[in-house]
């Protein structure tokens, strides 16, 4: 028995000797392309939710009439799995030949794997919009399939219960804060549905109130990754966001309630007066609807807080297709990548989904006001700003963002570890 | 003679052939793999940078904190099974419903009870609701990180003291009756009882049970910190197999991944190698 233990701890001590660099393949060989490719496989978390379906079908339909000996198989994913999943065959240098991604960081951190598309997409670059979040180094790695972005939506059976004008909504800080009281006071709602429970609430309130916050100089150096953490308008962000806890603009309990399953459900029961969404996926025009009449949904631009600040829309691709290094016939793949956001799939997907496609050419403005705000937006809208910031320090952000609510730490000391954060990169 | 000799090897190859193929080969590729970095420098050796990573990482340091946290908590989850199977087998009045009752969260699945207890444990919640209409103030159960990784050990040891309850009833079987009798004629209170009586009578049962909550807690919590918590608020309910899988899956860093699971390997080896020790030597006391 003795020895046995014994047996045990000391395999453990020689395995922890014994590593020593050495341990997955840098590269995959690149197969043969004579080789006829018959079948493609695709990972996605979309392809199984009846929704997608009609704009699979699409997709597949336009690739058979170009490829019609090749076969198609859509793996569809659980998205909470999904990265874990890709990781694995990623290490493994084997798996799907064309896979679905968000924009931002989780497609830069992956882009070693994956093929540059530029020669095969070039012919859809000013038809589809969002490609910045998609490509790294100024390589492309994927084509957006929609448009995801913070666009903030207001409750305008609230705005006339409080007696404002829901036509027209604020255009500063001070005027939204002071309507805000209002509506606490006629009718209970907070000001703001927040959802912070995995800290994604501190993402969208920088990206959805940013542009009125940062000047435009800023802001376009902070995409460009010239951020300044010591601006003080920068600063000024995530004093807000305090200033938001401390007055109780939030709904009760923001650091327990839930992003996406939650805050969503606190704002179409009008339990809150705004919310900074989403445009595609959930929690958007479409989804509130169920709730809430398309009329009663308004869309404003982010207050200004500076002056000179020029509000716009911040959104990006939100998802979209790429390539795997590893695929046998890489424009096989891509012709794939480009079924899959021709015009008529997309189309599918925006009657269907309620998404906002990255296809610029759609046409939609029969869908409601909110849609056509947020359509109209498109045009002058920027790179969101949190989607610049990788992985880390936005899982950084998030905790600290709780931290700030509940009062642990404090603006400036957030601010330094951010700063550090992002500048190890 | 020579074939004699070489049997026993033949007889044991398979079951360490397994052992060998399935555990100890695909650990040390692990243990190996944690020395080698991330992105860029993806298969090239890092040396220990991994470990000085972790070393220095807050959030791994909490995860570690909290391990430590659950073994303080280890006697109320093995005393509450303890208690309440004492209580029915002393046969307190309805002790057959308790009995099924008690055993009933056992069946279901960590990520059914989170959903359940995410909706009584919220803000606006049932259970909040209740401690206003006592005058008492709404709790944010899962968003105060003092108190969420108390709320999410709360509803582990609700949802799983079925098992150790059945263990401990299995284990009152074996009690000689005629020693309760005894006390029972010269008149010992029921804590008296308990003291002198039921916990000498249960020592095997009670290390037994101590045994396994352990590896209960530290291994199978990650169901209910992904509904609950997500690791939040600020961090608080990190434990190392949740760290595990966020560095791995989210934050795309497997090697990183590797070193924290190469040293929750080392902790559990630890913590095993004392309780083998523990029941060796109570083992020799009998």
């Amino acid at each position: 028995m003795k020895q046995r233990a014994l047996w045990s701890a000391l395999i453990a001590a020689a395995l922890a000797v014994a590593g020593c660099g050495s341990a997955t393949r840098t590269d995959t060989p690149s197969g043969d392309p004579q080789q006829k490719q018959r079948k493609l496989v695709v990972w996605d978390w979309k392809s199984g939710e009846p929704a997608a379906a009609t704009y699979i079908e699409q997709a597949k339909a336009d690739f058979a009439k170009r490829h019609p000996e090749v076969t198609v198989e859509f793996v569809a994913q659980p998205f909470d799995q999904y990265y874990t999943l890709l990781g694995t065959a990623i290490q493994a240098g084997k798996g799907p030949d064309v896979m679905l991604f968000n924009g931002g960081g989780q497609i830069r951190d992956r882009a070693g794997a994956l093929l540059p598309l530029d020669e095969y997409v070039a012919g859809d670059k000013s038809r589809l919009a969002g490609w910045e979040a998609f490509s790294k180094d100024g390589k492309v790695y994927a084509a957006p399939v929609t448009l995801q972005g913070h666009p903030i939506y207001y409750n305008k059976a609230l705005y006339e219960k409080a007696g404002l004008d829901p036509a027209a909504p604020p255009k500063t800080w001070d005027e939204l804060v002071t309507g805000c009281a209002a509506i606490k006071k006629a009718t209970g709602a907070a000001c703001f549905a927040l959802g912070n429970k995995e800290g994604f609430g501190i993402q969208f309130f920088l990206s959805g109130l940013g542009s009125g916050i940062l000047t435009p100089r800023e802001y376009d150096d902070w995409i460009a990754g010239k951020r300044d953490w010591d601006s003080p308008n920068v600063r000024r962000v995530f004093e807000l966001w305090k200033q938001t806890g401390d007055k109780g603009l939030n709904n009760d309990g923001a650091n327990s309630t839930a992003m996406f399953s939650d805050v969503f459900t606190v704002f179409e029961t009008g339990k809150a007066a705004h919310i900074i969404g989403l445009m595609s996926d959930v929690g958007h025009w479409n989804d509130f609807a169920e709730f809430l009449p398309p009329d009663k949904i308004g869309v404003m631009t982010a207050p200004v807080v500076t002056e000179g600040a020029t509000p716009s829309l911040p959104y990006d691709g939100g998802i979209g297709y790429a390539v795997a290094k590893w695929t046998k016939d890489p424009a096989l793949a891509a012709d794939l990548v480009r079924s899959l956001t021709s015009t008529g799939a997309l189309t599918a997907f925006y009657q269907k989904a309620g998404a906002i496609a990255s296809d610029t050419t759609i046409d939609v403005t029969q869908a409601g006001p909110a849609v056509a705000a947020i359509a109209s937006e498109i045009k002058t809208g920027r790179p969101a700003l949190h989607v610049a910031l990788s992985s880390k320090t936005l899982d950084l952000m998030g905790r600290l963002s709780q931290q700030l609510l509940s009062g642990s730490t404090t603006v400036d000391k957030a601010v330094e570890q951010l700063a550090a954060s992002d500048r190890k990169g | 003679m020579r074939a004699e000799r070489l049997a026993p090897y033949v007889l044991v190859a398979p079951a360490v052939l397994i052992i060998v193929a399935l555990r100890l080969w695909p650990l040390a590729l692990g243990v190996n793999f944690s020395f080698t970095g991330d992105g860029d420098l993806n298969g090239t050796p890092v040396g220990l940078g991994n470990y000085l990573e972790l070393a220095a990482d807050p959030l791994f340091r909490v995860s570690l904190r909290n391990v430590g946290l659950l073994v303080l908590l280890l006697p109320v989850a093995v005393a509450i099974p303890g208690l309440l199977a004492t209580f029915i087998y002393l046969r307190v009045p309805g002790h057959r419903v308790y009995r099924s009752v008690y055993f009933f969260p056992a069946v279901l699945s960590p990520v059914i009870v989170g959903a359940i207890f995410n909706l009584l444990l919220g803000y606006d919640g049932p259970l909040n609701s209740l401690l206003a209409a006592f005058g008492a103030g709404p709790v944010d159960w899962l968003g105060d990180p003092g108190i969420a990784m108390f709320t999410v050990t709360g509803v582990h040891i609700w949802a799983t003291f079925g098992m150790a309850l059945v263990v401990f009833l299995a284990g009152f079987s074996t009690l000689d009756a005629t020693l309760l009798d005894a006390a029972r004629v010269d008149g010992a209170s029921l804590a008296r009882t308990i003291w002198h009586v039921i916990i000498p009578s249960l020592t095997r049962t009670i290390q037994f049970v101590f045994v396994t909550t352990m590896i209960g807690m530290l291994t199978s919590m990650f169901g209910l910190l992904f509904v609950m918590t997500s690791g939040g608020p600020e961090g608080s309910t990190y434990l190392p197999e949740y760290y595990i899988w966020h560095q791995q899956g989210q934050m795309n860093r497997p090697a990183l991944a590797s070193a924290a699971s190469t040293v929750l390997f080392v902790v559990m080896l630890v913590v095993g190698l004392l309780q083998i020790t523990l029941l060796r030597r109570t083992g020799r006391q009998d």
